[in-house]
């Protein structure tokens, strides 16, 4: 792991000190996987702002696995004289299941608002620091505590509730 | 740098012609629809072994198999739902299927509880006959009552 | 700067929750037919300027993520061409890309599937741009535009149902290959089709360059500049045209883009005119690639198909492609059965929301469809636009074809907009 470690170094023109990185993969020439853990995940995503440059932020997606959630920031690293782009997946892991929290990025990234917001909505899990985190997607009358990209919730069960707020909004409309 | 009136000559061309809906009847006869578009499949008898692969791969899952332990089984295909896509014919391991060109399949209009919408594919050995009957009355019968749920839910 | 941040999406929209200095506000309504994601627009005014804009979504849900993890890897591969109507060859492609690495097979897909699969998006990309700035012309109030371009836009129509039987979604490609084969004579009879192509978008690039009426409306308006876009990440040709050069065939190429020899497009001016030049080039530079390729197909052989097997090893990959509206974002995990675990889908559109509604800070009510239309989406005829006068309390309904005029008017003889 050490080798690759020091490639991505070498690409960003930074030092990432080891106690904050658990492991680092290389996908394919120009792909990297950096994993990390909850607690350190805000200094680490400093370093990659400030320090290597990093601004674009693609997208984020939430994961959930059988004991923890993990959420996977997909950041590109681009270098304009050469018109390239290197991609960087950092995975956040260790997310607790019962209470799930972790540090917001929106100092860092103004994208990070509708993404965060987007997996709040789907998993239930909450940002800390993030201004206004509320629905960005479901519709008005879903009901709070279904949270709908769960593994507890069947095809069969989210297709009882849809039926169900469409009679509502019916009955209203008449 | 800007000018005025840059469209004017293909404007007047244009004006000249006439309006395009004297043309379009020509136009069309000129490109009739390509010789090789596909619509629904059909099996030839003879080399199917009643596998089920077709039936795990169709995405809208339109075909229905019923067979039992020996070498007999018919199969049914919903054409309303069909979406001639052709993953049938790619993944059937034994070649046993080619897609059809139906010019009539664009002017009807499907209601799930006629008999016209379920097409029988294939029947082996002691499925021929009654059974296969019995199956398209069932077939029409579910059809119906899918049609009566909607209408109910739409008051 | 967590304090003072503003989110431009709006939750509930009563419009309770202004910025200081605004006077009244309008809604756009959700109804679009084709578009990614039809929203909700709400436009904060002082007079006759914006303040700042906001903007509801979630019209359209249909739960794909979710209904992906019920189904087959092979079942998947007609259901992901129907998360967008006009891109469609793009979605498949990505997803075919990332199930053919999952499944260690990339390098055995032939030359000749590559470049079948390759012309496919290339014509879809000259098809959506056409069809785009045509509806700009017509929201600019030069109709004549609109009846021209969408009837040249029939010649690559007639091209891709010929080769693939639908005019729309062709859906050519499956996991190892393409569907279908493009035989000599098919090629022979789409080659002077194209060269008749290449004549007419010249013929309207010279319109959009020269004519007064069109340049009037474009020009200077809606400005984001490099500092302001690094802030808020538009991707495709919304960033192409304030300063940013990158494209994702460039950048981390696929398929056979670095052997076929083209230019990358961009500006630096950062206005709606940048926008629409830089599409217009773009649509050059992909029929000389269309053509290309046509050439390459008669010298190349290969099988149409490689064996897959139905279960796919485990692993996560992230792959990502360049549709005509920007890029193109998948990310897929795998658990070694025959159904994926999690699949993550964004669409290109929803990035460049947040640099579009920045663009209308300080611009005049009238400029309004003009700068909606540049980040491609698409409105309805069905439209309804509200002004709510809240000093007076009196409500006024307009619909979208008298907004436009009423917009056109204002625009043509410098008067106030109400």
């Amino acid at each position: 792991m050490s080798d690759v470690l020091k490639e991505l170094e070498g690409i960003l023109n930074i030092t990432l000190p080891g106690n904050l990185v658990e492991g680092v993969t290389k996908v394919e020439e120009g792909h990297f996987d950096v994993m990390c853990n909850v607690t350190n995940a805000f200094d680490l995503m400093k370093i990659l702002r400030e320090d290597a440059g990093i601004y674009h932020l693609s997208t984020i997606s939430g994961v959930e696995k059988d004991d923890e959630f993990n959420v996977c920031y997909h950041i590109q690293h681009r270098i304009e004289d050469e018109f390239k782009e290197v991609p960087i997946n950092l995975i956040i892991t260790k997310i607790d299941k019962n209470k799930p929290k972790t540090p917001s990025m929106l100092e860092f990234f103004v994208a990070a608002d509708y993404y965060e917001r987007e997996i709040y909505d789907f998993y239930g899990i909450y940002f800390e620091n993030h201004p206004f985190l509320q629905r960005l997607i479901l519709p008005e009358r879903w009901p709070d505590d279904v949270k709908p990209m769960r593994k507890e919730y069947g095809w069969e069960q989210i297709k009882e509730i849809t039926m169900k707020i469409t009679k509502e909004g019916l009955e209203e409309a008449k | 740098m800007k000018k005025v009136l840059v469209m004017g000559g293909e404007a007047l061309k244009n004006h000249a012609k006439g309006p395009v809906t004297k043309h379009v009847l020509k136009r069309i006869a000129e490109n009739p629809p390509p010789e090789d578009i596909r619509t629904i499949p059909r099996i030839i008898e003879d080399r199917c072994i009643m596998c089920g692969t077709c039936v795990k791969v169709c995405p809208t899952h339109c075909i229905e198999i019923e067979k039992d332990n020996k070498d007999n089984g018919m199969i049914w295909l919903l054409k309303p739902q069909c979406m001639w896509c052709g993953h049938c014919q790619t993944y059937c391991p034994v070649d046993a299927i080619h897609i059809d060109r139906d010019p009539n399949l664009s002017v009807s209009l499907f209601s799930f509880n006629i008999h016209q919408d379920y097409e029988m594919l294939v029947a082996k050995g002691s499925y021929k006959g009654d059974v296969a009957d019995k199956k398209l009355s069932d077939l029409i019968e579910a059809g119906g009552k899918k049609i009566k749920e909607v209408e109910e839910f739409r008051g | 700067m967590t304090e003072q941040y503003r989110s431009r999406f709006r939750t509930l929209t009563d419009g309770s929750d202004a910025p200081p200095g605004a006077d009244h506000h309008i809604f756009i309504g959700p109804q679009h037919p084709w578009a990614e994601e039809p929203a909700h627009f709400i436009i904060h005014l002082k007079g006759e300027r914006v303040v700042e804009a906001d903007i509801r979504i979630g019209f359209n849900l249909r739960g794909i993520e979710k209904a992906m993890e019920n189904k087959t890897w092979r079942q998947n591969t007609m259901l992901i061409p129907r998360a967008c109507g006009i891109c469609s060859a793009v979605h498949q492609n990505v997803y075919v890309r990332l199930a053919e690495k999952l499944a260690g097979i990339e390098d055995q897909i032939s030359e000749r599937a590559k470049l079948i699969r390759m012309f496919s998006l290339e014509a879809e990309r000259i098809h959506s741009h056409i069809l785009w700035y045509g509806i700009l012309a017509h929201d600019a109030g030069f109709d004549t535009m609109l009846h021209v371009t969408w009837r040249d836009r029939e010649i690559i129509l007639d091209i891709v149902e010929d080769f693939s039987g639908n005019r729309v979604n062709p859906a050519l490609m499956l996991i190892g290959g393409v569907k279908r084969d493009i035989p000599k004579e098919k090629a022979d009879r789409a080659q002077p089709m194209l060269d008749k192509l290449i004549k007419q978008v010249e013929y309207h690039k010279k319109v959009f360059t020269e004519e007064a009426s069109i340049r009037n409306r474009l020009e200077d308006v809606g400005i984001l500049t490099k500092e302001d876009a690094k802030k808020v990440t538009p991707n495709g040709p919304t960033g192409r045209g304030s300063g940013l050069p990158f494209d994702v065939r460039k950048a981390t190429p696929y398929e056979l883009y670095d052997k076929i020899d083209w230019n990358l497009v961009y500006y630096t001016e950062g206005d709606i005119l940048a926008t629409t030049m830089v599409r217009l080039d773009e649509t050059l530079e992909s029929l000389q690639m269309c053509k290309q390729i046509l050439y390459q197909l008669e010298s190349t052989q290969g099988e149409l198909l490689a064996r897959v097997k139905q279960k796919i090893p485990e692993g996560n990959y992230f792959a990502r492609g360049e549709a005509p509206r920007g890029e193109d974002v998948h990310y897929g995990i795998a658990n070694g059965t025959d159904t994926p675990e999690r699949y993550k889908i964004r669409a290109p559109s929803l990035g460049n929301i947040d640099a579009t509604l920045k663009r209308m800070d300080g611009e005049y009510v009238a400029d309004m469809p003009v700068i909606l239309r540049s980040y491609d989406p698409c409105f309805s005829c069905t439209n309804r636009v509200m002004v709510i006068n809240e000093v007076t309390g009196e409500k006024m309904i307009l619909n979208q074809d008298e907004f436009a005029r009423k917009a056109i008017k204002a625009k043509k003889y410098n008067r106030p907009f109400f």
